[in-house]
């Protein structure tokens, strides 16, 4: 399934940008993260729990960043299962930062999540409508993030 | 293949509380499992102790009170409701959207009361119960509580219900005069879940044509039954036209908050709403004017 979505930033391009490659901050800003460890420098093993009604699933994955084009792109490709083997998935997903002026920035997102097992079979139309509020979530908590960074 | 389980079977509400009280989170309610099976299959859900509620017979009732309305015990299944006399004028139209939902196979089984806390978005009853105001009760180890169901649900398959609280009666108040209410669901196989669901109950002030009071509801469209009300602005307190109709299913499909999933795309959705809307309308109306 297809994840797409844009919002603005009032900052910088160049802050936007290094804000996306803290991980502590990243953690924080995605509902559920138990943990996100750099592997490498462009390898990332991360747990996320998330929670339908009467269904958890924690997903174990890797995430590798295929493509970095400071500060305007970056593609991440990944693959993860349910620690409860409910499913297993495969993302890849390319964020596209564009200077609007100085001070501003339109984040572009786009993910292609392929997902396999009970999950998908009796959970599409749940995991995708969760899919879209996490990523709400998320573009919130860094729309956030961002305010108090500038702010302070 | 389901995984095993510690089960239980109580014969009465207090039984029932007590042993949700002791088992909390790691325990399941199961009533005709007709939601809750298909995840355990599935092993989405798997407890450690289910509690068997379908033998309780002090919830299974249909109550009819000429000045109170409707009390529906919550184990009282889809089957029963469908068929009671006391699902007559104003309230028909529970007995239609009964008659609907799923197969008979699944309505001998299922309860309302499961299916109101299953909270599947795409349910049929929750709108058309919320159309006529509905409120219900819950009870636990520490007491009762009372709230509107349109309160209760609160998200993707979850509901106010708090753990040890099991939710043990629908209470539908008696319909006003000259009030109608509809429902309509699309779908591509009979028998399925809604794609989109719409209920509406319009009030007639008396003998004016004037909406007096409206309440749109949509089903599959938002993580929980949606009350369009921008679209409600629309109608109440106006000479009801059919231009009126129009509009309102034109804002409430603007409202809604549909996604796009294998049976229809969110843009189709929207089209469904604004169809909807405007049709199930003017039949709540015809209904008003008869009532």
């Amino acid at each position: 399934m297809l994840i797409e979505g844009k919002f603005t930033l009032q900052a910088p391009i160049q802050e936007v940008w290094d804000l996306l490659f803290e991980i502590d901050t990243l953690a924080a800003c995605i509902p559920g993260a138990e943990k996100i460890e750099p592997i490498d420098d462009r390898t990332y093993d991360a747990i996320v729990k998330q929670k339908v009604g009467p269904i958890t699933v924690r997903f174990k994955f890797i995430t590798t960043l295929t493509e970095i084009d400071p500060p305007r792109h970056v593609t991440a490709e990944g693959r993860g299962e349910d620690i409860g083997k409910a499913g297993t998935f495969t993302q890849k997903t390319s964020v596209d930062l564009t200077e609007i002026s100085e001070d501003s920035v339109e984040i572009s997102y786009s993910s292609n999540v392929s997902l396999v097992g009970r999950l998908a079979t009796f959970g599409e139309r749940i995991m995708r409508a969760k899919a879209k509020q996490v990523g709400e979530e998320i573009t919130k908590n860094l729309q956030e993030r961002l305010k108090s960074r500038i702010a302070s | 293949m389901i995984r095993d389980f510690e089960y239980f079977s109580p014969k009465t509400l207090k039984e029932a509380l007590t042993l949700l009280d002791k088992y909390q989170d790691e325990c399941k309610v199961i009533a005709g499992g007709q939601s809750l099976l298909i995840l355990m299959r599935q092993r989405l859900v798997m407890p450690e102790y289910l509690i068997d509620i379908k033998g309780i017979s002090e919830l299974n009732y249909i109550k009819s009170d000429a000045k109170e309305g409707l009390r529906i015990g919550a184990l009282t299944t889809h089957r029963a409701i469908e068929k009671s006399p006391a699902m007559k004028n104003g309230f028909s139209v529970l007995a239609e959207m009964e008659h609907r939902l799923a197969s008979i196979q699944t309505r001998n089984w299922g309860t309302i009361g499961g299916n109101i806390c299953h909270a599947d978005p795409t349910g049929d009853p929750a709108p058309v119960l919320i159309a006529l105001n509905a409120t219900l009760s819950t009870a636990s180890l520490k007491g009762k509580r009372n709230m509107a169901l349109e309160d209760f649900c609160l998200d993707y398959f979850e509901t106010a219900l708090e753990p040890g609280e099991l939710l043990t009666e629908i209470q539908v108040p008696a319909v006003p005069p000259h009030t109608g209410t509809a429902y309509a669901k699309f779908n591509i196989i009979e028998s399925d879940m809604a794609t989109v669901g719409v209920a509406v109950s319009i009030t007639l002030g008396s003998g004016d044509g004037m909406c007096k009071d409206i309440r749109i509801v949509l089903g599959a469209c938002a993580s929980t039954p949606m009350r369009a009300k921008q679209a409600e602005e629309v109608l109440r307190g106006r000479k009801i036209t059919d231009n009126l109709f129009k509009e309102a299913g034109q804002i409430a499909s603007q409202e809604a908050e549909p996604i796009s999933d294998i049976s229809a795309s969110e843009e189709y959705r929207r089209e469904l709403v604004k169809v909807l809307v405007a049709r199930v309308g003017k039949e709540a109306l015809a209904r008003a004017n008869q009532a």
